[in-house]
């Protein structure tokens, strides 16, 4: 016997207690003035004798209960020493059933192959022989069964749709490895296309596992390899209800590729696309798809990107894209500024703004302050002001309405505020901060906002600022300004005051910058942050979202927007590619969806409906054949025989058989546990 | 302790000792004829008339026997097992008890205290005052020394000039064979001997649990041990020791009467005269 874990013997040492315990430990009494003494003498060494065995058995018992418990850490083993006639034939099988393997070229598809090959040679074996499988996609061992029960799990072994994992296989093999004894033979047969990928895993194999005997046979077609795949897909923009998609289409074999590309969601198709591919040619096709009244409106859509018939492998030939359309909206900024060329230099970072974006489109107009009115503020989602003056006194009632029906006013502050002016509009509940007294002193801006998560702020611009080095922008001085109660301070200078106020008033935002646009933005401008800065002051912007990924990535739905529906709740129910329904962890701001099963769409039960694509992994499309002679260094290296066995750790077969002893060294202590008050309770009467 | 002894005996027992004696009281018994020497006032003097011949009147005197109270006041008799009340106290219960009662009868009564040796000793006497005495020597009687019951009970055998009824109070703790023949040469004198075996509760059955260190209240002896574990075979020896004194005693001739105290005093009282009249 031997013990895995043997420092935990020292814990046995525990027994010193109990034992000290037990010398020292004087029985508690108590006194009793009595009379007939000489009818208690008779019985009284036998009383004493009693107590003492007490003592001691319960001594015994309670140090048994230690000893026991610290063996039971240390982990014990029985090592049988097993008599050469019990060696056997053991067989361990890793058996790849992953996508790949459904290719087919016309007389069967490898899988049907690799099942014939796997019979055939559990039939040829020795009838008292053992036999371990592995199916390489899914990790999962069926170990110890017989030649029968080996033959019925060959047959009843399915397809994965995922990639072989190499690195279950070989860890599996070292834990069985570890129970045989050196009597037996071990052999291993390794059944595989060997694709790339696959490939790749056995190269990258560490430490050899030791066994007698390696078998492998790559299943593989003796004609050139035909199969093309969509590898991958993006959309590229969304324009008069056209949604148009990149796809990566490659040739992974050697016989030229022509087919038709087509992209449908729901009833509609796009027009088909021909593929022209010669071997190993891998090109980028681009696909409209008329998506109709779902372009102007918030939508999922769900687009399939298929290949025509015409390879070996079906499966690689579909490409499943989920599009987030967040709707189509024109957002018309005013900008009011005091001079004509006041606001040049922030009309021209809006006309770039516009120039960008992919989806929203920026209608900008400029007005002088003084002739800014009502009825502008009708036309307009966002309001830009370049400072603060009597005008917007004036416009007060109009500018909060304006802001509770959910419009933007963003409103820069210059040196000279009136101070009566600022306090009407204060009043009104419009600006998100009371301007002060003017600091005349050079300062920085942080380099990023406070709380890039800030609601009423676009996410992806405040990140962005960061990229722009806008610390070093030099601004010449700033306001000192006193937040409202009900405002949030997203942006603050290196001096401490801050730069951007929000407010939010109604459905609608106010925003106070806290530079002047002549000085700071000007100076923002040059610095090339001026675009970016405009986005985080615009809002959160509209995108197009793609929802794709691959079997073997963990799927995480982000939620934004219109899906935040979904936020306060733990779990929401999701169908999977087989069309099972199952529980999905909400957290945080995203969907953690479990394992998809298979190939296909994803998607939310109830509403909004967000669907995920689910892909082949790209390398279960790459069907190039294995190089022999490669092949062959390979899984000499990977599987050790012979003389290479007795260094390996991989897979250590002893003469002895090592049998696990926690279970039995558990009941014991159970049963010690339970027998120690009763043997107590039973000695003391 | 006179309370006690009234309530003890008050309404149950007056008149149940006739006296075996005959002497010269208020109630005729008999007649005789007139010796020389015989006091001329009990000559019956209508008789005389009637026959001419002289005849002495006898009387059957009513209560003239003499009651020695021998109480144990060794120090084994302040054993107080579950009960509040020691040994002690209810054997000075009982000793006022049938003080109270003899009394009462004009019988006269001594109280003997005693433990290696007599500690104390009221002679008889058959005044209603003489109670008090009793029941004082009784209130401030208190346990000391070891038990020397055969001793004691041949000194007083000795010292004791007129027969009576002994009554012995005792948890007789003390050999057995030498208790009796203490016991057998009072009897041989000719006393009525009456045996108050007084024990606790507890030291007939031995009731107690856990790890105990008994303490000999009069050796000072020390023992350890497990009463569960003894409690069987202590029971049986004293059912031995028991039986064995009450065998004796019924053998010699003693009246013998095992009190437990945990039983009220008047119940043992009563049912223990119940049965000497019945006797008589």
């Amino acid at each position: 016997m031997s013990f895995t874990e043997w420092i935990f013997l020292l814990g046995g040492l525990a027994v010193v207690g109990p034992v000290i315990a037990h010398l020292l430990a004087k029985p508690r009494y108590r006194r009793l003035p009595f009379t007939m003494l000489r009818f208690l003498r008779t019985g009284q060494v036998e009383s004493q004798s009693r107590r003492k065995l007490r003592d001691l058995l319960i001594l015994l018992l309670r140090c048994a209960i230690i000893v026991l418990i610290a063996m039971l850490f240390a982990r014990p083993l029985l090592h049988i020493r097993l008599k050469p006639s019990e060696s056997r034939s053991v067989h361990c099988l890793g058996l790849d059933n992953s996508m790949s393997m459904a290719y087919s070229n016309g007389s069967g598809s490898y899988f049907d192959k690799l099942v014939d090959s796997a019979v055939d040679y559990i039939r040829s074996a020795q009838d008292d022989a053992l036999f371990n499988i592995c199916a390489l996609a899914s990790g999962d061992w069926m170990q110890g069964l017989g030649k029968e029960q080996a033959l019925a799990e060959v047959k009843a072994l399915k397809i994965e749709p995922g990639s072989a994992n190499v690195t279950d296989f070989l860890s599996g093999l070292s834990r069985a490895g570890r129970v045989e004894h050196s009597g037996d033979e071990v052999s291993v047969l390794v059944l595989s296309d060997f694709t790339p990928n696959t490939l790749r895993q056995f190269i990258n194999v560490v430490e050899p596992a030791a066994i007698n005997r390696i078998d492998y046979e790559p299943i593989i077609s003796s004609k050139p390899v035909n199969n093309a795949a969509i590898a991958d897909a993006h959309v590229v923009g969304l324009a008069d209800g056209k949604l148009t998609i990149n796809a990566f289409v490659v040739n992974y074999g050697q016989v030229r590729q022509n087919r038709l590309l087509i992209a449908r969601a729901g009833a509609n198709r796009s027009a088909p696309i021909d593929i022209n591919l010669s071997a190993n040619q891998r090109n980028i096709y681009q696909v409209q798809l008329d998506v109709g009244a779902a372009g102007r409106q918030p939508s999922f859509l769900p687009v399939e990107l298929s290949l025509s018939d015409g390879d070996g492998l079906s499966v690689d030939d579909i490409f499943y894209l989920a599009v987030s359309i967040p709707g189509h909206e024109d957002i018309n900024i005013l900008l009011a500024g005091e001079g004509e060329n006041q606001m040049f230099l922030l009309k021209t970072a809006m006309d770039t703004l516009s120039r960008t974006s992919s989806y929203d489109v920026l209608r900008i107009k400029q007005v002088s302050m003084s002739e800014l009115a009502a009825t502008d503020m009708d036309w307009a989602n966002v309001v830009v002001c370049s400072a603060i003056t009597d005008r917007l006194v004036d416009l007060a009632l109009d500018i909060e309405s304006f802001v509770k029906a959910g419009g933007r006013f963003v409103c820069f502050v210059t040196e000279a505020v009136a101070p009566g002016v600022a306090k009407q509009l204060w009043q009104h509940d419009i600006l998100a901060a009371l301007p002060g007294k003017c600091i005349n002193e050079r300062t920085y801006i942080q380099p990023k906002p406070t709380d890039s998560r800030a609601p009423g702020v676009d996410h992806i611009a405040a990140r962005s600022l960061s990229n722009y080095r806008i610390d070093k922008v030099v601004l010449k001085g700033c306001l000192e300004c006193e937040p409202h109660p009900d405002a949030r301070l997203l942006w603050q200078l290196q001096n401490g005051f801050g730069l951007v106020y929000l407010k939010s008033l109604g459905s609608g935002t106010s925003i106070l910058v806290n530079t002047s646009v002549d000085d700071s933005l000007g100076s923002l401008t040059k610095s090339n942050a001026s675009v970016a800065f405009c986005r985080y002051l615009l809002g959160e912007s509209h995108q197009i979202d793609e929802y794709c990924f691959t079997r073997d990535e963990r799927i995480v739905l982000p939620m934004s927007g219109r899906d935040r529906i979904f936020a306060g709740q733990e779990q929401i129910w999701i169908e999977t590619c087989d069309g099972a329904n199952h529980r999905a962890v909400v957290a945080d701001s995203s969907v953690l969806v479990p394992d998809p099963a298979g190939i296909g769409w994803v998607k939310t039960l109830g509403k909004p409906t967000i669907y995920a694509g689910i892909n082949l992994p790209q390398g279960e499309t790459d069907m190039t054949k294995p190089v022999a002679a490669e092949l062959a260094g390979v899984m000499s290296r990977v599987f050790a025989t012979g003389a290479e066995r007795d260094v390996s750790e991989a897979g250590v077969y002893r003469d002895k058989k090592n049998r696990p002893l926690w279970k039995i060294f558990a009941w014991t202590l159970i049963l010690l546990l339970l027998a120690e008050p009763a043997v107590a309770i039973r000695l003391k009467r | 302790m006179d309370l006690v002894a009234r309530c003890a005996v008050e309404g149950f027992f007056a008149g149940l000792h006739p006296s075996p004696f005959h002497g010269f009281s208020v109630e005729y018994s008999d007649h005789r004829e007139y010796h020389a020497g015989d006091e001329l006032k009990f000559v019956d003097w209508k008789v005389f008339g009637r026959s001419d011949k002289l005849y002495i009147k006898q009387f059957q005197q009513e209560t003239n026997t003499t009651a020695y109270i021998l109480l144990d006041s060794s120090k084994s008799m302040s054993f107080a097992g579950a009960g509040a009340v020691s040994k002690m106290d209810y054997g000075s219960y009982l000793a006022a008890a049938l003080s109270y009662l003899m009394l009462s009868q004009s019988d006269s009564t001594a109280l003997i205290l005693f433990a290696e040796r007599v500690i104390k000793h009221i002679p008889p006497r058959s005044r209603r005052t003489h109670l008090n005495i009793i029941l004082t020597a009784l209130q401030y009687n208190r346990p000391a020394g070891q038990t020397n019951l055969a001793g004691v009970l041949h000194t007083i055998a000795e010292t004791t000039k007129r027969r009576g009824i002994v009554i012995l109070i005792s948890d007789l703790l003390d050999d057995e064979a030498d208790i009796f023949k203490g016991l057998a040469h009072l009897k041989f004198l000719k006393h009525d001997v009456i045996v108050f075996h007084t024990m606790d509760h507890q030291e007939l059955n031995l009731d107690y649990e856990g790890l105990i260190q008994f303490e000999d209240l009069e050796t000072k002896a020390r023992m350890r041990a497990f009463p569960q574990s003894l409690r069987e075979g202590y029971r049986k020896r004293v059912s031995e020791f028991l039986d064995n004194i009450e065998k004796t005693a019924g053998n010699s001739g003693i009246d013998y009467c095992l009190l437990d105290t945990s039983e009220p005093l008047d119940r043992a009282l009563v049912a223990y005269l119940a049965k000497r009249k019945r006797m008589m």
